[in-house]
């Protein structure tokens, strides 16, 4: 703050409240800390120290309560649906999901035979991104996230929406 | 050739054979010295071809032995089954399994593990079995004993349309997650156990996944099962 710090009268930043709200927003998406399968060794490399999540403002959160963000990692079973459509319905507006790895987007290598795997996440809850792999590398997962934030970044929550 | 020669070559090659070269190096004739000499290579090789000949014929008759040693105790078990429940027995023909009726396996299933020629203490797998569509169900259970180091299989046939079963989870306790694995896949259902409810697939599942005649539901709770691909491939 040195070259700032001192030199100014009572100051006033404008800025447009959508934009403030959006910039507050996508800087900080907390997940929802659930894995279902193999993808979820990659989400939780991705929030560990290597990869750093942190840095995008991203924290793991354990309640649907308290997360922005919930990122479908693995296998989401025919069981298992209910169970995330659930957890989907309990966590606050406003709320995004991640669909991650080729299980959650379409049903990955059960996509033809597996009597018991769900067709793709998107077939319970509305999905915003959708990262292609098996699993996807910690770099295509904090690429998905980054076009999440541009996504929520360029939202205008406040603005009256002209039909 | 004279005899003489052929008792000397005789005599020179059976002391080289014993390490002893020299009755042959040391003979005068330089004619008798090389017949010497190529009737030893010969006897050497004859010699070679016998004990080759010898080996694969001892290792034949111990493979020979061990399936016949095993097809014993699988017989044994099977011998000490009929005579302790008559009639328990589905054919007295034992290969390495034991085939069984399911009427009294409760009771065997004890006598197995109690009895001290057997002690089977530890039950190891339950499997279902599908012959196919128009066959019979099968259960298989692999026992193993600790203390004896010896194992035996025994599948019993079950009716597709009627499949029950004494349960043996109150004689070996790992049955209880095996027998509901298998409900869950197969529909067999096992009489006396605990708990018979799915394991894997959700409670209100229908159908049992791994029987061959197996067709998937449409819907479960409003979400399609099969995706439907029309327009997408």
């Amino acid at each position: 703050m040195g070259v700032l710090e001192n030199r100014f009268q009572d100051n006033v930043v404008v800025a447009s409240m959508d934009k403030l709200l959006g910039w507050a927003r996508s800087t900080s998406p907390w997940f929802f800390q659930f894995g279902l399968a193999c993808c979820a060794i990659e989400m939780m490399a991705t929030a560990a120290s290597r990869y750093d999540l942190m840095r995008i403002g991203m924290i793991p959160r354990s309640s649907p309560r308290q997360a922005d963000v919930m990122i479908v990692a693995g296998t989401v079973t025919m069981k298992m649906s209910l169970r995330v459509k659930k957890l989907y319905e309990q966590m606050a507006d406003p709320k995004y999901v991640i669909a991650m790895g080729s299980c959650a987007t379409s049903g990955g290598p059960y996509w033809q035979y597996g009597y018991h795997v769900l067709k793709g996440v998107d077939l319970v809850v509305p999905v915003d991104v959708y990262i292609p792999g098996c699993p996807p590398r910690p770099e295509a997962l904090i690429e998905g996230l980054l076009k999440l934030q541009e996504k929520i970044q360029a939202e205008r929550p406040l603005t009256k929406k002209i039909a | 050739m004279s005899s003489d020669q052929d008792k000397l070559i005789a005599e020179s090659v059976e002391k080289a054979l014993q390490g002893d070269m020299d009755a042959i190096n040391n003979i005068e004739d330089r004619v008798t010295r090389s017949k010497a000499k190529a009737a030893l290579v010969k006897a050497k090789r004859e010699a070679k071809a016998a004990v080759a000949e010898e080996t694969p014929r001892a290792e034949k008759s111990k493979a020979e032995e061990a399936p016949q040693a095993e097809q014993t105790f699988a017989a044994q078990v099977a011998v000490a089954l009929e005579k302790k429940f008559p009639g328990s027995l589905d054919t007295e023909d034992v290969n390495g399994h034991i085939q069984m009726k399911g009427e009294q396996w409760y009771e065997a299933a004890q006598y197995l593990r109690d009895n001290p020629d057997f002690l089977f203490d530890s039950l190891q797998c339950v499997t279902g079995y599908d012959y196919g569509t128009s066959e019979d169900l099968e259960v298989r259970y692999n026992l193993h004993s600790m203390t004896h180091h010896h194992a035996i299989e025994i599948r019993i046939k079950i009716d597709r349309n009627d499949s029950k079963i004494p349960s043996v989870e109150q004689v070996w306790r790992i049955g209880d997650w095996f027998e509901r694995e298998t409900y869950d896949m197969y529909g067999i259902e096992f009489v006396g156990h605990s708990n018979m409810t799915r394991i894997l697939c959700p409670e209100d599942w229908a159908g049992w996944p791994l029987r061959k005649d197996y067709e998937t539901q449409e819907m479960y709770h409003g979400i399609v099962v099969p995706k439907v691909k029309d327009g997408w491939e």
